[in-house]
């Protein structure tokens, strides 16, 4: 047992024999404005963020056509509309997932390995297709955690992200690129 | 002030040959400028980013005044989930660790995602000095390790480069044709370190926040390297400060935009991302192991000042860095260590050498623009001056200062005696000798007039 | 009305105009003024170099020479800022190191110290004092003045209401023009960096006069004006406001 831990507890508590100064109380006011209609703001911010959507299956009979190598994961509702992968998240052009839910207030997708098998499906292809319902669209950030905390509180997945739009970089001259290490395509799906 | 020793000297001539690069200064309040606009635009989403401020400054204060309750609840939840936590005391413990931990598990490449932690405590040298390649896969910071330069900025690490120098690093270090293409230049690295990621044998990260209520750490990041770093490589490191603590998932709710607004001006960053551990029964791929590294390195030191406390709140946003017109002139590499800007100058006596590093509070015109900016309302520029008043408490003043200030005092205690000191500055311009007295303002710059009579005089002339 | 004038030391021997413009101004506005001539220095200078004790001593000085005046005004955002914000602090801090106790608290010249232009518009609720001043200026946000005191509509309003003058707003008004007190002779090559930064934006408005409420921050850019041979002014706000 590495005498660390007690030695960095112990000068933690030390110094915290000392007061410090309480800073002002922030107000009981919202921080956020409130979202009003969740799918038409997912939609704006989404769209805003360079994210591609699809209604509707024949449109997404179109956009699956150039893909030839496409990797799933294995969860139903995937399943349902994609049906099998022919390919691994390793050497496909296309990876599919589904999403825990959507988020309005920053056209967010959030994904877990729960929700999507896994923690790289969704982040090694060049493109990234999310099949979502509708009805998987929450406001904002704190209902999307509210969400998670009552679905996941006894067994959490061993890893969640947030995605806000595809992979970018702003790193040479302020310029923005997408497609850095992430999907360069980050598209959604969104069935009733 | 300290100026005599060797540390602040070569900053002083650091900053003097950088604030005379006008060509630098260019580069550096371009990006800056287009940082502020995106900024604004960022605020403007939240209802009121002065009351967004105090809810983030009051989780804070929370979690660090109540840190061990916070610490150990999140070793608890890391263990629950099947991760090791480490405690390091130092950074040579730190160190040790990874190092021992890597070759038990015969690592022999390392990815690691942008973290100034790994950076504080030097551990890529100590790495690749054990014969482990390691590799930074943050497009910023694989230029700047080709480059063998440390980050320019705590949040954009070659703010300082053109295309055109990046084009040439790249064409020199790779091989690659000149092009200075920036999404040519960001595919050149891409298909790099995809390689890099697909063969590491461990992934090292840093962490944003530690979350103590579920265990988890979380990463923000725009490109996807941090993911791909805690997703392929078989084990995940994550090397944590132990200040990085916050009680609660719901916090990010706020924790997470108001950090991507302040470092970036975006509503969120691309990848907001939670790892709670290894990977779960039923999962399909994922790291065999996760390992915590939590790090004290002089923090306790920092949390015991309960004056400066507040220091510790910072996310490291670096909206303290860009808003200060000192570092927008001299730059990050002045600063040479680890943290830079406003929260460097004030953290940086507590985590090293007091003595060696106080003259970095001096070099400030206390101008206030970081308190302002910093979005967890951290008392900057007013921790500059506790430093000050620190640094000549405990002498490490030159005495000729320590002289001039009693003199000066004694002769400001009694009216005739500053009436005559007036009398004589006034004299010293008329007479020229002001002008070598005050050399390095008159450098560049004329004195003013000195007036016939003072307000004083006039006053009892006229009234 | 009456108040105390607490004249900051530099401006007292080298820009005694600013004051008497001030004074100007005030009886202008049927302000009685008086003027304790045992002031000498708020204690800035040591304050801000970490000699809290000497500070601490003259800030002392200061409470007693203002004790019982009902308002002071001072033509520095920089001074009242000393008092208004640090003085508290200082005196609280610097007794409690001495263990012989004695500090006198906080002095009752704390909260009844006004900037200029802040006593103007806040406490005589005045925004136009009949000044007359035709010249395109721009003007420069002292540090204190903005972000201890908080002033920034205040100066502006006044400014505005100046018959004949037009005021152009700088994209860098609020950026320090490096002074900083000693901070300029420490590290004269970043506080020159900043002056030529503040001086190209002012250039850049076309303005002939930079005004602001800070005589260091206008010795600061005059000085770089007048080596560079620019033919941009300076002048304080007072003077602008006592010109008819």
């Amino acid at each position: 047992m590495n005498p660390a831990r007690e030695n960095i507890l112990a000068r933690v508590q030390a110094a915290l024999r000392a007061q410090a100064h309480r800073p002002a109380a922030p107000t009981t006011a919202p921080i956020f404005p409130p979202v009003t209609n969740p799918e038409t703001r997912f939609r704006e911010e989404f769209i805003a963020l360079k994210g591609e959507l699809i209604d509707g299956a024949e449109k997404l009979r179109e956009f699956l056509k150039p893909f030839g190598r496409i990797a799933t994961d294995d969860t139903q509702l995937v399943r349902e509309v994609i049906g099998d992968g022919n390919a691994g998240p390793r050497d496909c052009d296309l990876g599919v997932t589904g999403c825990d839910c959507l988020i309005a207030q920053t056209g967010s997708v959030v994904v877990s390995t729960t929700s999507t098998g896994g923690r790289a499906l969704s982040v090694l292809p060049p493109t990234h297709l999310v099949i979502a319902r509708r009805d998987q669209i929450v406001p904002d950030l704190a209902s999307a955690m509210a969400l998670l905390r009552k679905r996941y509180d006894s067994r959490w997945p061993s890893a969640l992200s947030v995605i806000t739009g595809p992979s970018r970089t702003a790193d040479i001259e302020k310029i923005l690129v997408f497609g850095a290490h992430g999907p360069k395509r980050l598209v959604v799906y969104l069935g009733s | 002030m300290n100026t005599a020793t060797a540390t602040a000297l070569r900053f002083k001539r650091a900053a003097a040959a950088k604030a005379t690069d006008l060509q630098h200064r260019a580069v550096i309040q371009k990006a800056i400028a287009t940082y502020d606009a995106a900024v604004a635009r960022g605020k403007t989403r939240f209802a009121d980013w002065q009351n967004a401020r105090s809810h983030a400054a009051a989780i804070k204060w929370e979690t660090i005044n109540h840190l061990d309750r916070y610490l150990e609840q999140f070793e608890r939840n890391v263990l629950a989930n099947g991760g090791h936590v480490f405690w390091a005391e130092t950074a040579e413990d730190a160190r040790q660790h990874i190092l021992a931990l890597a070759r038990r598990h015969g690592v022999q490449k390392v990815v690691k995602s942008k973290s100034m932690t790994t950076e504080e405590i030097h551990l890529n040298e100590a790495l690749e000095t054990a014969g482990i390649k390691t590799i930074e896969t943050d497009l910023g910071e694989y230029i700047c390790q080709i480059r063998g330069e440390p980050p320019y900025h705590i949040v954009t690490p070659v703010m300082h480069l053109t295309k055109a120098d990046i084009a040439q690093t790249f064409h020199e270090k790779l091989g690659t044709p000149l092009t200075d293409n920036a999404e040519e230049l960001t595919m050149i690295a891409r298909a790099r370190l995809r390689h890099e990621f697909m063969t590491a044998d461990m992934g090292i990260t840093g962490a944003n926040f530690a979350i103590a209520d579920t265990g988890m750490i979380a990463l923000t990041e725009n490109e996807g390297n941090a993911r791909l770093s805690f997703s392929l490589p078989r084990i995940h490191v994550a090397v944590v400060g132990i200040e990085k603590l916050i009680p609660r998932l719901e916090d990010l709710a706020l924790l997470w935009p108001l950090l991507s607004t302040s470092g970036t001006g975006q509503a969120l960053t691309a990848y907001s991302s939670l790892i709670g551990g290894p990977r779960q029964p039923g999962e399909t791929d994922g790291p065999q192991e996760f390992h915590v590294v939590l790090l004290d390195n002089g923090r306790t030191r920092l949390l015991a000042d309960a004056e400066q406390r507040d220091a510790l709140h910072c996310i490291r946003c670096g909206a303290c860095l860009n808003a200060c017109p000192i570092y927008k002139n001299v730059g990050g590499y002045t600063y040479a260590t680890t943290y830079q800007g406003p929260i460097g100058s004030v953290i940086t006596p507590h985590l090293r050498d007091a003595h060696q590093w106080s003259h970095l509070s001096y070099a400030s015109s206390l101008c206030g623009a970081c308190t302002d900016a910093c979005p967890v309302r951290i008392d900057l520029h007013h921790h500059l001056l506790h430093n000050r008043r620190n640094s000549v408490q405990r002498r490490f003043d030159q005495p000729i200062q320590r002289l001039m200030f009693r003199a000066w005092l004694w002769a400001m205690q009694s009216p005739g005696r500053y009436t005559v000191g007036g009398k004589l500055a006034r004299l010293a311009i008329r007479l020229g000798w002001a002008k070598s007295l005050a050399q390095p303002w008159t450098e560049g710059r004329e004195l003013p007039e000195p007036p016939e009579q003072s307000f004083h005089e006039w006053w009892k002339q006229t009234r | 009305m009456r108040v105390a004038l607490f004249i900051p030391c530099f401006v007292d021997q080298l820009f005694p105009k600013v004051a008497i413009a001030m004074v100007t101004v005030l009886r202008r506005l049927n302000v009685d003024v008086d003027y304790p001539t045992e002031q000498t220095c708020c204690g800035q200078p040591a304050f801000n170099t970490g000699y809290w004790d000497e500070a601490c001593t003259l800030a002392k000085r200061h409470g007693e020479i203002f004790a019982d005046a009902d308002a002071i005004v001072s033509p520095s955002g920089s001074c009242t800022a000393m008092v208004r914000n640090f003085y508290p602090e200082l005196l609280a801090r610097t007794a409690s190191l001495r263990s012989a106790g004695g500090g006198t608290g906080v002095p009752a010249c704390v909260n009844k110290t006004y900037e200029f232009a802040e006593f103007l518009v806040r406490k005589l609720g005045v925004t136009d004092v009949g000044a007359k001043f035709p010249a395109r200026v721009t003007y420069h946000d002292a540090c204190h003045a903005l972000r201890e005191l908080r002033l920034k509509d205040e100066p502006r309003q006044l400014l505005r209401n100046v018959q004949g003058l037009e005021l152009v707003e700088m994209d860098q008004a609020e950026t320090c023009c490096g002074f900083g007190g000693t901070f300029s002779v420490k590290f004269p090559m970043i506080s020159y960096a900043m002056d030529e930064v503040k001086v190209t934006s002012i250039k850049k408005t076309g303005a002939e006069y930079v005004v602001s409420g800070d005589s260091s921050c206008l010795m600061q850019i005059d000085g770089y004006l007048r080596r560079q041979n620019l033919p941009i002014k300076t002048i304080s706000l007072a003077e602008v406001l006592a010109s008819t």
